[in-house]
C-alpha cells in the first residue's frame, strides 16, 4: 500500500515535471520561434543543405542537355532526384583515408572549417527587413567581407597540410586568386555603400526601392559579378582544383565526407556570395507583394533572384575554358580592379552633383 | 630510366601515369612554382612488341596486330603496311582499289582529328562539353565505316593488292549526306573553340615551335604544318589514289598551339572535299588484284612512309623469301612528335597549367609511340 502510494506519488510528480518541461517548451518555442526557424530553417541549417542538393542535382542534368547526354537517369526516375542522395550515402560510408605523414587533426578539421566559415556569412543577409538571424546594424557589409575573408585561408592550410605536390600548387592558387579577387569586390562593396549612405544590409536594399544599384553602377555589377566567380572557385575561375593541370588541385588528398565537405564548400561559397551580390545590386529581397504577406513575399523574391543568379553562373560552366594563372592575375589587377575604382570615382561624382 | 638529380629549389612533379589528362604515359615536370623548367617524357608503358609480333605472322597475317598500334588511326597505319606489302610482292593495285583506299584514309583522319579537338577543348577545361560533340559527330563516320567495312574499329580492309570489298548499294550518296553534315557541324565546332575569346587566350603565342627548330627536332604531321613547313607524305610520295584528287597541303605561320588545332581544322576541310570528289568521280572497275594470299615473299627491303592523322610513319619492310617478313621497324609519328615535346619547355616559357594543352596540341598517341 506504502509502496503503491509512493509510487503513485513518484508518478503524479513526475507527470508534474514532464507537464512543466513541456510547457516551458512551448513558451520557448512560441517566444523564440523566430531565432530557432531562421537557425534551423531559412539562412540556415536547411536552405544551406536543401540548395547544395538541389544545385548539385540541376548542374548535373543541366550541363548533361549541353553535352548531349541525358545526366543521372537510374537513381530516382529518369530525373535522377536520388543520385545526389546515393552520392552522400557513398561518401558518407567511404574509408577517410589520412596519410601518414600529415598532422592528422588539422587535415581532418580543414574540410569541415572551409563548408562552415562562408556558411556563417549567410547570417548576415536580410530576407526581410525583420528576418535577419544577427542584425548587427552598420556593421552588416563589413562584418560579411570579414568573414568571407577568412575563407580563403581554410584551402591554402587544407593544400599545405595534405603533404601533396598538387595540392600545395593547389593552395597557392587559392592564395593569389583570392588577393586579385577580393580587392575589386571590396571596392564595389564600398560604391554600393556609398551609395546607399549606410554598410547596413536592410538599408541598402531600401535604398533600392526607386532604382536597383545594377544600374547607376553598371561597371560595378559586372566586375562584382566576375568577383563572385572568383571567389567561389566556379568555372571558368576553377583554377584551384584545376582537374587537368591538377589532379584536384587542393583537395586531391581528401577522401570519403572529407571529400564531401570540400565540394560542399563550394556551393557554400556561391550561395553566401551570391546572396549578397543580389543585396548590393539587385535589391535584396524587395519585390511586389504577394498576397498582402510582406515577409512570405521578400522571401520569395530574393529566393528567386538566387535561383535566376545560380542558373546564369552554372550555364557560364559550359562556354568557357579555364584561363591560365598569369592570366587569372592579369583579368584581377590590370582590368577587375581599375575598373572598380572608375566606378567608385563614378558613384563619387553622382553623389557630389547629388543625382542619388 | 635513370632519374636525373634535382636542385633545392626545383619541385619535380610526376604528372601521370595515374593523372585524369596524361594518358598511359608519365612525364616528369621540373617546376619552380608554377613555371616548367624541365620537361622527361617517360614513354614505354604500353610497349607490346608489334614489330617481334610481325616478324611471327605472315606477310598479311600482320594487317590486324599492326591496326592495334593506334586505334583511333587505323586506316592510316594499315595503308603503311599494306603499301609495303604491294611494293614487296610488286602487285598491280587496280584504281578503284586506291580510290577506296583513299577515301577509308581520309575518313579515319577526321575521325583522329575529331578526337584530337575533343581532348584539346578538355584540355583548356572547356568543360567536357565539345568533347562529347565530337564523341557524337564520330558516330556518323563510325557508321559508314561499319556499312563499308563490317567494323567499326580496326577495319582489316586494306589487303596487298587492293582492298577486301567495293562500295555496299547506294553507299556514294549516304558519303556525300555524312559530309554535309559534318560540313555543318564544324561551323559550329569553329565558333565555339576558335572564335571564343578565352580558348584564344590559353592557346595564341603559347609552346612556339619555330620552323628551324621544328626541322632540327624532326617534328612532323600538323606540329610541322603548323610551323608554316609544307611537308606531307600525301603529296611528297603520292600513294592511294591521292595523285588523282584535288587536295592542297595546309600550312600555318604561327608556329603555336593555335596554328596546329587550325591546321587540324583545315585538314578536316580538305578531308571532307576529297570525300565528296571519291563519292562523285570513283573509277568504275576491279578492287583486287589476283593475289594468293600464303605465297612466299620474294626477297627485297622496301621502305613507304604514309601520312597518318598524327604525321609521317615510316616501315621498312625487310623480307627474305619466306612467308614472313624477317624485319618490319616502324617509326611512329607520335614518337617523333614527343621528342619535340620534351624540348619545348627549353624554346618558350611554358607553366604547370599550359603541360595538357601542349600535349594534346603534340596528339600524341602512347600505344602509337610504345608500338
Amino acid at each position: 500500500m506504502i509502496y503503491t502510494n509512493i509510487a503513485l506519488g513518484t508518478a503524479s510528480r513526475t507527470g508534474q515535471t514532464l507537464a512543466g518541461i513541456m510547457a516551458w517548451m512551448i513558451e520557448f518555442l512560441t517566444v523564440n520561434s523566430k531565432p530557432i526557424l531562421q537557425v534551423l530553417v531559412l539562412p540556415g541549417l536547411a536552405f544551406t543543405l536543401v540548395f547544395a542538393l538541389v544545385a548539385v542535382w540541376f548542374e548535373r542534368k543541366f550541363l548533361a542537355r549541353a553535352m548531349l547526354r541525358v545526366g543521372p537517369y537510374y537513381c530516382g526516375g529518369r530525373a535522377g532526384v536520388l543520385q545526389v542522395f546515393a552520392d552522400f550515402i557513398k561518401l558518407f560510408l567511404k574509408e577517410m583515408i589520412i596519410p601518414d605523414s600529415v598532422n592528422w587533426l588539422f587535415f581532418a578539421l580543414m574540410p569541415i572549417m572551409v563548408s562552415f566559415v562562408p556558411g556563417l556569412a549567410l547570417i548576415l543577409i536580410p530576407f526581410d527587413a525583420n528576418w535577419v538571424l544577427w542584425d548587427i546594424g552598420s556593421l552588416g557589409l563589413p562584418m560579411f567581407l570579414a568573414i568571407m575573408g577568412i575563407a580563403p585561408l581554410m584551402p591554402i592550410f587544407a593544400g599545405w597540410v595534405s603533404n601533396n605536390k598538387y595540392s600545395f600548387i593547389g593552395a597557392w592558387r587559392v592564395a593569389y586568386m583570392y588577393i586579385s579577387g577580393e580587392i575589386p569586390i571590396v571596392i564595389c562593396a564600398a560604391a554600393v555603400a556609398i551609395m546607399a549612405g549606410s554598410f547596413n544590409l536592410v538599408k541598402i536594399v531600401e535604398a533600392q526601392s526607386n532604382m536597383i544599384f545594377a544600374i547607376p553602377q553598371f561597371i560595378g555589377f559586372i566586375v562584382f559579378f566576375i568577383g563572385v566567380l572568383i571567389e567561389s572557385e566556379r568555372t571558368p575561375f576553377d583554377l584551384p582544383v584545376a582537374e587537368t593541370e591538377l589532379v584536384f588541385g587542393w583537395r586531391t588528398e581528401f577522401s570519403g565526407i572529407l571529400f564531401g565537405f570540400t565540394m560542399m564548400a563550394e556551393y557554400v561559397m556561391l550561395q553566401a556570395w551570391s546572396l549578397l551580390f543580389i543585396t548590393l545590386y539587385l535589391g535584396g529581397y524587395s519585390g511586389p507583394i504577394i498576397m498582402g504577406n510582406v515577409i512570405g513575399s521578400h522571401i520569395f523574391w530574393l529566393l528567386a533572384k538566387f535561383c535566376a543568379v545560380v542558373v546564369f553562373v552554372i550555364l557560364l560552366r559550359c562556354v568557357f575554358p579555364r584561363p591560365r594563372m598569369d592570366q587569372m592575375l592579369k583579368i584581377g589587377w590590370s582590368y577587375l580592379t581599375p575598373l572598380a575604382l572608375l566606378n567608385l570615382f563614378i558613384v563619387l561624382g553622382l553623389k557630389m552633383w547629388g543625382v542619388f | 630510366m635513370p632519374e636525373p638529380k634535382i636542385e633545392s629549389e626545383i619541385m619535380r612533379i610526376s604528372w601521370g601515369p595515374q593523372h585524369p589528362m596524361s594518358g598511359q604515359t608519365r612525364i616528369l615536370l621540373d617546376t619552380d612554382g608554377e613555371k616548367v623548367h624541365k620537361i622527361i617524357a617517360d614513354i614505354g608503358y604500353t610497349h607490346r612488341g608489334i614489330e617481334k609480333v610481325l616478324e611471327n605472322r605472315t606477310l598479311i597475317g600482320g594487317i590486324i596486330p599492326i591496326e592495334r598500334m593506334n586505334m583511333v588511326d587505323s586506316s592510316n597505319i594499315g595503308i603503311g603496311y599494306v603499301t609495303a606489302c604491294d611494293k614487296t610482292y610488286g602487285l598491280e593495285v587496280p584504281e578503284r582499289a586506291q580510290w577506296i583506299r583513299s577515301l577509308i584514309c581520309e575518313m579515319g583522319r577526321i575521325n583522329s582529328h575529331l578526337y584530337a579537338f575533343g581532348l584539346q577543348a578538355e584540355a583548356t577545361a572547356y568543360f567536357p562539353a565539345v568533347f562529347l560533340w565530337t564523341t557524337i559527330d564520330r558516330e556518323v563516320l563510325l557508321d559508314l565505316f561499319e556499312e563499308l567495312t563490317g567494323a567499326r574499329w580496326s577495319y582489316n580492309h586494306f589487303l596487298p593488292g587492293g582492298v577486301f570489298k567495293d562500295f555496299p548499294e547506294g553507299f556514294e550518296a549516304k558519303i556525300l549526306e555524312a559530309v554535309q553534315y559534318l560540313r555543318r557541324r564544324f561551323k559550329d565546332y569553329w565558333n565555339a573553340m576558335i572564335e571564343n575569346p578565352m580558348f584564344e587566350m590559353r592557346c595564341d603565342n603559347v609552346a612556339i615551335l619555330e620552323p628551324k627548330d621544328a626541322i632540327r627536332l624532326g617534328a612532323t604531321g600538323p606540329v610541322l604544318r603548323g610551323s608554316g613547313i609544307p611537308i606531307d607524305m600525301r603529296k611528297e610520295e603520292p600513294y592511294a589514289a591521292y595523285n588523282s584528287l584535288d587536295w592542297e597541303v595546309i600550312t600555318e605561320d604561327a608556329c603555336d598551339i593555335m596554328a596546329r588545332t587550325k591546321v587540324r581544322f583545315h585538314e578536316i576541310g580538305q578531308s571532307l572535299n576529297m570525300m565528296e570528289q571519291i563519292a562523285k568521280e570513283i573509277p568504275e572497275g576491279e578492287t583486287r588484284a589476283r593475289f594468293s594470299p600464303f605465297s612466299r615473299a620474294p626477297e627485297g627491303e622496301h621502305i613507304t612512309r604514309v601520312e597518318n592523322s598524327r604525321g609521317e610513319m615510316s616501315i621498312h619492310m625487310w623480307t627474305d623469301g619466306t612467308t614472313n617478313p624477317y624485319r618490319v621497324k616502324i617509326m611512329p609519328p607520335s614518337l617523333r612528335n614527343m621528342y619535340v615535346f620534351e624540348r619545348l619547355a627549353e624554346l618558350s616559357e611554358i607553366v604547370v597549367a599550359d603541360i595538357p594543352v601542349v600535349v594534346n596540341s603534340i596528339d600524341p598517341w602512347y600505344l602509337d609511340s610504345d608500338r
